[in-house]
Formats: C-alpha cells, structure tokens, sequence
C-alpha cells in the first residue's frame, strides 16, 4: 500500500470572487478552509452520521453508483472526496490485482478514517492521495472511471474541478458524480426541508457533537446546481455525452458523464 | 430500470469474453423501439457499452424497429429478411447494426445472478424470473415490452399486490 501526499492549493491564484458557504457568501479563497473544518470535525462520526441521517439509503445510492460504473478487471479509477472509502473498496474488489484504485481527498482527516476504514476490513492494493479536485496532480487520459460521491457540492470552482475530472479520463472514460439534488415532489420536499434544518442539525449535535456542520451540510444541499443544470455543467467540461438518474425521489442523483 | 438492466447484461457479457465488441467501438448506435418508451443510445467505447437516454449526440446508426419485430430478432429471425420485408429500418452501416443485434440476442444471461447484489436476493430473484421469461411473453402479449414494464413495476414498487407474492402465506 502505497500513500501519497500532494497538497496543491494554488490559494496565491487571484480571485476576487465570492461563492457560497452554506447560505453564507463568502470569500473564495476562504470556502476550502471553512469546508476543512467541517470536514475535520465530522470525520471520525462519518460513517455513523451517514447511516443516521439517510435511514441506510447512502449505502444503496452508492451500491447503485458502482453497478453503474461498468468498471471491470484492470481498469484504472480515482475515487476523488472519497472519505472514508466506501466506493473504493468496491472498486478494488472489480478491478482486481491489475487494475488501481486511488483513494483521495482534500482532507487528511478524512482520509486518514478512509485508510482506517480499508485496512480495518482487509482491503490492501489502494492508494491514498491528498489533493484538491480543481488541480488534479496526474497525466491527461489516465483514468478509466472517476467518481465523486457527496463531495462536488463543496468544491469551491466546480467548473474547474470538471474541465480536470474531463482531462484526466482516458477517451471513452467514465465520470460518475453522486450528489444531493432536487425533488420534484412537493410532499416529499416539505418533509425533506423540514427534515434537513430541523432534525438533522440537531441529531449532528447529538451524535457527533457539531450542530453547526449539519447546519451547513443542509445548507450546501440546497445551494448546490439541480439535476439539469449539474449535467449541462458536465456537457459544458467537455464531456460527450451526460444523463443523470434521480434516486429517492430526486433527493439524490447520479450523474453518467462520458468523455468522447 | 430497463437501460440499467441492458447495459449491466451487455457488459456482463463484455467482460465474461462472449462478446467482442471491438468492431463497434467509438460506435453511436441509436436503438428505437416504436409505439414504447424505448430509445436510447448505446455508446461502444473503451472496450465496454454505455445505454444512455441521452439522445442530443447524433449517431453513426439508427434502429428503429417495432417491440414485435424485436422480439422476432430475439428469437432468430434473420435481420436481412426483416429488412427485406421493411420491418426494421436502419440508417447507417447495416454490419454495426447487425453486430448489435447479435449483441442483444446474446444477452440471454442469468440476471438473477447478475443483480441480486444491487436490489436485494428476493426482487432480483422475481426480476430474474421475468427476463428469462422475456422471450416467452413475446410469444403471448400483443405488447411485450408494456407487459414486462407493469410487472416490474408492480413488483419494485408494491410488492405486496404482485401476483408473485399471492401465495406468500402458504
């Protein structure tokens, strides 16, 4: 098992724009260290927070995820926010000995439970790499998949981050983007608002102690692009082709780019 | 459901080696089913198929066909002949199609196996059940493809009123 560190944050790169923190507008140069710390303080309860929160469905989002990947023996992938390594261990076991599997994330700590989390259920063959989605640290037309599951919503430049996820991708390679999204439904999006701002910041103060991070989670859930817009993003990237599908009603989705 | 269970058997068979897909690749075959919600592209690249219902890329093939006729092809019948009798139109290289077509009539695999780890033992076990018998229902509905739609339907999203949990107290 092979561990990488590359921090690449450009933070000197100008910009003098401001993008969204949860409801919040904020510097953006500040938004990757603000999202850090959300990211520090949840990291140990991840897992637990996850299966609390969505009932257990993340697990069927992300089963559904890997089914859709058609990633198969030998294949290369990057898990990019991949936390704390869900999809990677399943990737490993369909890539198999000669294929690879790159574990990242922006956040140490995060990555760190990942590692944990591999080795603590045997799963040995994957690298681990510190990195920042908008400036990914490997050739052009290396990868056969990458995925990003619950982590676009919090990259500051998603344009950016998609044009790099587009230049790393082998032709023919496919980009995999699980992210919450909107529901159609007025019902379910009653329950949903009231779920998300009342009951989930609460039981994140309960559990793991940081009412203020499930604050913002929420938050960044509502801020971040809808369905149509998230695929015309990927178009935009230069993807050929884009569809999503709508998981729980909507609440989540999985977005197929391909690069041509 | 139908191109997550298409594409899933079509790779299956990709990746078992019973099918080689290299003369298609880089290939857009745009697949239509007349009269059913049916039409998709099928996107042979990097070695394995995508099945998407994005259709705002132009393809190098068009297929379209009536769900009857499919099923035809399904159990045998010679593309040239269907074509001769002007039942399945095809813009495009008649050879990819072709291959294609041998693609899908190949795709007679276990899909109880090959989805039992995505939706849980019992409904892959049903949905098993209804694509093996997929040829058989083309035999006997006026509409095969309405008819395999409404029993997965009915089984995914109420299974209790299924005809397949009838007797499930006895």
């Amino acid at each position: 098992m092979s561990v990488m560190i590359l921090e690449i944050t450009r933070a000197n790169k100008p910009m003098d724009n401001t993008t969204h923190f949860g409801f919040k507008d904020v510097d953006t140069n500040d938004k990757q260290g603000l999202v850090r710390g959300v990211f520090d303080s949840v990291a140990s309860k991840y897992d637990l927070m996850n299966d609390v929160l969505s009932f257990g469905a993340h697990r069927l989002w992300k089963r559904y995820t890997i089914a859709s990947s058609n990633v198969k023996i030998g294949d290369k992938v990057l898990d990019i926010a991949g936390g704390t390594g869900d999809l990677a261990i399943e990737f490993r076991k369909k890539v198999g000995d000669s294929g690879q599997v790159i574990l990242s994330d922006i956040n140490a700590a995060m990555l760190g439970e990942g590692r944990k989390n591999l080795v603590n259920k045997g799963i040995f063959g994957v690298d681990y790499v510190q990195l920042n989605a908008q400036y990914l640290p490997f050739e052009s037309d290396t990868f056969d998949c990458i995925s990003i599951a619950f982590g676009l919503r919090n990259v500051t430049d998603k344009d950016q981050a998609l044009r790099e996820m587009h230049r790393i991708l082998k032709p023919g390679g496919c980009l995999l983007i699980l992210e919450f999204s909107k529901t159609d439904s007025e019902l379910l999006k009653k329950f949903y608002d009231f779920y998300s701002f009342n009951v989930m910041p609460k039981l994140g103060g309960i559990i793991a102690d940081d009412e203020e991070s499930y604050q913002y989670l929420a938050e960044s859930i509502r801020k971040h692009p809808d369905q149509e817009t998230l695929k015309d993003m990927v178009l935009e990237a230069g993807f050929g082709f884009c569809e999503y599908h709508n998981l729980s009603g909507g609440i989540v989705a999985l977005h197929k780019g391909i690069k041509t | 459901m139908q191109h997550f269970v298409l594409e899933q058997a079509l790779n299956f068979l990709i990746q078992n080696g019973s099918v080689n897909i290299k003369p298609l690749e880089s290939k857009v075959i745009r697949f239509t089913l007349i009269d059913s919600l049916l039409e998709v592209n099928f996107i042979c690249t990097n070695n394995r198929i995508f099945v998407t219902s994005d259709l705002s890329t132009p393809s190098d093939v068009d297929i379209k066909l009536k769900p009857g006729v499919f099923f035809a092809l399904f159990k045998g019948e010679d593309l040239t002949e269907l074509l001769r009798q002007d039942k399945i139109h095809i813009h495009g290289d008649v050879k990819t199609a072709q291959l294609l077509v041998d693609l899908l009539s190949e795709a007679d695999i276990d899909l109880e196996e090959l989805i039992s780890h995505h939706t849980g033992d019992i409904i892959a076990h049903e949905i098993g059940k209804t694509a093996k018998k997929f040829k058989q229902i083309a035999k006997t509905s006026p509409n095969p493809i309405d008819a395999l739609k409404d029993g997965l339907s009915e089984l995914l999203i109420s299974p209790k009123v299924s005809k397949q949990y009838a007797n499930k107290n006895h």
